[in-house]
């Protein structure tokens, strides 16, 4: 960290301590990268923005060794480097941090600190390990267990001996690829503290992410991808979030213009102090017809299960369920089916869909049924009718219907996702963080066809960490803590700070302590 | 390369490799090409062959059957046991087959009720059952069955077809379209390519499993059935170790043990390149021994031989472009 100056916002006037020049990278017949140049000096956050597709990820994966550039340098510290592996990478002072942490759980924390150190001798020094664990987590203004295996850690915590991680080895450039995609918003705040002492301390950091408001709240420049190519880098200030999303898709969308609502008066699904043993308790909501309710509140304080419940996959244990006036039982995924609840899961590859099976039997897996023939064989035409409806109705871009999902990206097949539940004509849709890991186009996209389902009446519960898209979508927002409900506001009485307040429990001095709650 | 080319690819590569067998055998022997043989080589496997196409279903599920010989074994003494007990012979043959069925279910409880992994509950059934099979029977061999019994099991039934024969031609039809046409071959499809989704879909997962265990089992008990008929007598000992060559075929046939992957027409190819080989090696003088070492090499080698294309081809588009 020999580069290392204490340094104001932006300005900066060292030598970079990482240069790419001209860098290209050809997959097949996918231009992924044509001609970076990029530069990135010590204390800076630099921000990489751009679509899925768009290179961000090529790149990073050339800087960590992971690819080897077709053409172009790579200097670090002025010098020309060649990184074949990620072990020569973390030599080289450059570590890369992922959305989803890669800890082994049954080590301990001090050990996933450690574990790139592999010059230390033959024989573990515990004493001495935990103790320099401590220490590094203590800079970090952590407090965590170092004997505890990582098992049980929450993301956020994982994500911070990630962070320690590589400080340990003396990093002098820290990628992060989308570090808060599964954070709550105040798991985000605790993470960037790490960050903006990182970059007190000299380390020059490359942010990804697809939340336009954390990429404005964080980084010093922002640089633009777009089909492989550099679009632009700015600096924060000469910045603007229309600009930088017009940069990505080449055109103008606005993602904070809030949804008119089309809630009607009857009620079409009732819950009364629901609640599922040492999960959640007590949640009771009215949702109406052509309703967006949102569910807000931080990782882990019980929305999804809540979803889970009303679709039966973890049935509820007390509490009463009304759908159209009517008490029902659902104790299964086919009850809450045939009642008409759909419920679209956080996680599109390994719950929501089955990757290497084609797009039209993904759409009709729930309702097979339907598509047999007198002699109980499946009508494959009549399945591909019923995709190409829903590719035009969504506009799934593929060139065929039996193309495998597993070959989609992110957005069309949350589009696939969708179009699988509304062929069962639900009453009630639960879209669990619908716009995860999706592009900014696409999530425009996501966001007007719910608001086109709510107009056809169904009702809508829109769970989602993402607390601006809750507050654009929905009509009112349900806020939950440590598995119970803390309030529903109006859309009038809903915003950043009155949601947040609920899902801290009024008390927001809460720091990560890396225990589960 | 999408799924759909590699299974096209891979039917065209054991394709070619069967054709390539057969003109080398019938170059080899004059006696290769004649139906005599081509029957007799089906038929000296017949009940194996039968197993495979359950066993498929279960792999392509993702799961396995260990089972499958012990219950054939079982099936097989329950049937002579009964029969040496007095029992006329059809219900000898129906017990038998109830038996298959309740193994099926055991198996069937383990892993799609209590949620067991396959291959520990069927390896504990590949025991269980042949203990059984072998305290039934003790050391015996048990033989004078009626000889409809035994003519159903040795003779031509329809043309130069024995009844084992027919058998499987008509359960390979049937497997065929229940995999590639009915809502149950695409669950199957569905649940060993990601049974959490299936879940979440609302696809009865257990219902689905306990169908596939419980149809390999009864399958089973109907080759056991049949491999007694040819042999005449049954010993508690009977298809021991039938299980692996059954496996073998499968995925030789192009189905992913990791489930989700492969279609019945594989597998049928998979089967006779193997017979294929085994025959012409037999006509060649070549010991049973190296003929296993031959087998083992080739299901290595269709392991590899995709993986590697895929690598190439990448390489080879890399380069070009």
């Amino acid at each position: 960290m020999s580069e290392g100056l204490g340094l104001a916002d932006g300005a900066v006037v060292v030598a970079p301590i990482l240069e790419i020049r001209g860098v290209a990278k050809r997959f097949d017949a996918t231009q992924a990268l044509e001609d970076v140049s990029l530069s990135l000096h010590a204390g800076e956050i630099h921000a990489l923005l751009g679509e899925n597709g768009a290179g961000k990820s090529t790149l990073i994966k050339i800087i960590t060794g992971v690819h080897q550039p077709d053409s172009g340098q790579i200097l670090l510290g002025g010098q020309p480097v060649t990184i074949r592996s990620a072990a020569e990478a973390q030599r080289l002072g450059v570590a890369a941090i992922y959305q989803e942490p890669l800890l082994f759980p049954d080590l301990n924390v001090a050990e996933n600190i450690f574990i790139s150190h592999q010059d230390r001798g033959a024989v573990v020094g515990w004493r001495e390990m935990f103790r320099e664990a401590d220490k590094i987590l203590a800079e970090l203004g952590m407090t965590l267990d170092v004997r505890k295996p990582a098992r049980g850690l929450t993301l956020a915590a994982q994500q911070s001996v990630e962070i320690a991680k590589a400080i340990s080895l003396n990093v002098r450039v820290l990628i992060m690829d989308e570090p808060t995609a599964s954070l709550s918003a105040h798991e985000v705040q605790e993470l960037f503290k790490l960050v903006r002492d990182l970059k007190r301390q000299g380390v020059a950091i490359l942010f990804v992410s697809h939340r336009m408001e954390e990429v404005f709240e964080i980084a010093d420049k922002i640089t633009v991808f777009r089909d492989g190519r550099l679009i632009s880098t700015r600096t924060r200030l000469e910045a603007t979030p229309q600009r930088a999303i017009a940069d990505m898709v080449g055109r103008e969308i606005d993602l904070t213009k809030a949804r008119t609502s089309c809630a009607q008066k009857d009620v079409v699904l009732s819950v009364a102090d629901l609640g599922r043993q040492g999960v959640f308790e007590g949640v009771s909501f009215d949702l109406h017809r052509g309703e967006v309710l949102g569910f807000a509140g931080l990782i882990g304080a019980g929305r999804t299960d809540v979803g889970l419940a009303l679709f039966g996959i973890e049935p509820a244990t007390s509490g009463r369920i009304l759908l159209g006036g009517k008490p029902v039982t659902v104790r299964t995924a086919r009850d809450g089916m045939s009642l008409g609840i759909a419920y679209v899961s956080e996680d599109r590859r390994q719950l929501g869909l089955v990757l290497p099976m084609s797009i039209f039997a993904n759409i009709t897996l729930p309702v097979l049924r339907r598509y047999l023939s007198r002699l109980g064989l499946v009508r494959t035409g009549l399945e591909r009718r019923t995709a190409d409806t829903f590719r035009d109705r969504l506009a799934i871009r593929t060139p065929s219907v039996d193309l495998e999902v597993a070959k989609l990206s992110g957005g069309n097949q949350q589009k696939v996702m969708l179009s699988k539940w509304l062929n069962t004509n639900p009453s009630v849709l639960i879209l669990d963080e619908p716009t995860r890991g999706v592009d900014v186009g696409s999530k425009a996209e996501v966001h007007a066809i719910i608001g086109q389902l709510a107009a056809e009446g169904i009702g809508v519960i829109v769970i989602s960490s993402d607390l601006p898209e809750v507050l654009v979508l929905s009509d009112r927002v349900l806020i939950m803590r440590e598995g119970r409900q803390m309030a529903i506001l109006d859309r009038a009485e809903a915003n950043e700070e009155t949601v947040m307040t609920a899902a801290m429990g009024q008390r927001s001095t809460d720091s990560i302590d890396g225990r589960p709650s | 390369m999408s799924a759909v080319g590699t299974l096209k690819s891979w039917e065209a590569m054991m394709l070619a490799l069967l054709v390539a067998i057969i003109a080398f055998n019938s170059v080899g022997s004059p006696y290769f090409l004649s139906v005599g043989n081509f029957v007799n080589l089906f038929q000296l496997s017949i009940e194996k062959s039968i197993v495979a196409l359950t066993m498929a279903l279960v792999i392509i599920g993702g799961e396995i059957d260990l089972s499958v010989a012990s219950v054939m074994g079982l099936a097989a003494c329950v049937m002579a046991w009964t029969f040496h007990a007095g029992v006329p012979m059809p219900a000898a043959i129906l017990a038998a087959l109830g038996a298959g069925i309740l193994a099926g279910l055991n198996n069937a409880f383990w892993i799609a009720r209590v949620g067991l992994p396959s291959l520990a509950v069927t390896l504990a059934g590949l025991i269980g059952y042949r203990g059984v099979a072998r305290i039934l029977l003790e050391d015996r061999a048990i033989g004078g069955f009626p000889d409809w019994f035994n003519t159903i099991g040795q003779q031509a039934l329809i043309g130069p077809l024995t009844a084992a024969i027919a058998i499987f031609f008509v359960l390979f039809i049937f497997f065929a379209i229940v995999l590639h046409g009915s809502a149950f071959g695409r669950l199957v499809y569905v649940v060993g390519s990601n049974a959490q989704a299936a879940r979440y879909s609302g696809v009865r997962v257990g219902l689905v499993k306990a169908a596939l265990f419980v149809g390999s089992a009864f399958v089973a008990a109907l080759a056991g059935i049949l491999y007694a008929a040819r042999l005449g007598s049954v010993r508690g000992d009977m298809a021991e170790g039938f299980e692996l060559d059954v496996i073998t075929a499968v995925l030789l046939g192009g189905v992913s043990i990791f489930g989700g992957k492969g279609n019945l027409v594989g597998v049928g190819l998979a089967l006779l390149v193997i017979l294929n080989l085994r025959n012409g090696m037999g006509l060649a003088d070549i010991t049973g021994n190296t003929q296993n070492y031959v087998i083992g090499g080739l299901l290595i080698l269709s392991v590899l031989i995709p993986n590697m294309w895929q690598e190439l081809t990448n390489k080879w588009r890399g380069r070009e472009t």
